[in-house]
């Protein structure tokens, strides 16, 4: 679980959340960087498939740190997210993306992922963020 | 957790049995009122980002358990499975906070439900949900 799969790093996290539901792991440069975390027994529901919320918190994450990249760690929130649950992920799945900034303004960041289980796309997400003190 | 207890509105019933909704809660049933679902859960510091507000990933989690809770109890169905949520943050949540979702469906088909919840403290708006239900077995 704390090990990190080849080819990736553990991401830095400071998010008590992100702690408590972590470890993430990331791999890339500044500004193209992959994420990526493995369902456990912490994450599912009753039904055995990851729990809807672990996928929100995991992008919330994944876009956030996305969204740090690019305003250099500027303090920025969430504004709005909306998601689409396409497939199931099971335990002991990669969960990975690749955040896509859309479109950078003064104050906002548009950012969109598409979340894969190997080739798979099984969740996908739209958010605008703001970059605080900016008007 | 009694502690915990005294923080609740009167009538809480714990709804987290296991999993993620153990792990990222307790979350809590409130007694219904007029046809609204309502649920509760107690800011505690897990929950919490590095700006000292609720994660907002906690926020999503809990409106995606209180309008999937509500789905079920309005269809009847044993499994109801979220197709699609949307989620504004109007304001953050503090550590402490007793934060409780209002959840009304819209509109219940054969086979999907529309849901929308306000997440609220006190007079304090922290989010807005929106989504859509798909009842998988009746």
């Amino acid at each position: 679980m704390t090990t990190p799969p080849a080819g990736f790093t553990r991401t830095e996290l400071i998010d008590p959340f992100e702690i408590h539901v972590g470890p993430v792991f990331e791999r890339g440069a500044k500004g193209a960087r992959r994420f990526a975390f493995v369902v456990d027994e912490r994450h599912i529901n009753m039904r055995g498939v990851v729990h809807g919320g672990m996928l929100m918190t995991f992008a919330d994450a994944a876009l956030g740190q996305a969204a740090w990249d690019v305003c250099d760690h500027a303090s920025c929130v969430t504004m709005t997210m909306q998601m689409q649950f396409l497939a199931p992920a099971k335990l002991g799945d990669l969960v990975e993306v690749t955040p896509v900034l859309t479109r950078r303004t003064r104050a906002l960041m548009f950012f969109r992922g598409d979340f894969t289980v190997g080739e798979e796309t099984i969740f996908s997400v739209s958010s605008v963020w703001k970059i605080l003190g900016v008007d | 957790m009694t502690t915990t207890h005294v923080a609740l509105p009167p009538g809480a019933e714990n709804i987290s049995r296991g999993g993620f909704n153990l792990f990222a809660g307790p979350f809590w049933r409130l007694p219904d009122q007029g046809g609204t679902g309502r649920f509760a859960l107690l800011v505690e510091q897990k929950h919490m980002n590095s700006s000292g507000s609720l994660h907002g990933g906690v926020l999503m989690t809990f409106a995606d358990i209180a309008m999937s809770q509500t789905s079920r109890a309005a269809s009847g169905a044993r499994t109801c499975t979220t197709v699609s949520l949307t989620c504004d943050f109007t304001g953050p949540g503090k550590l402490g906070d007793v934060i409780v979702a209002e959840v009304r469906v819209t509109r219940q088909t054969r086979t999907m439900l529309f849901l929308s919840a306000e997440l609220v403290c006190g007079a304090r708006k922290l989010g807005v949900a929106t989504g859509l239900w798909k009842i998988f077995e009746q």
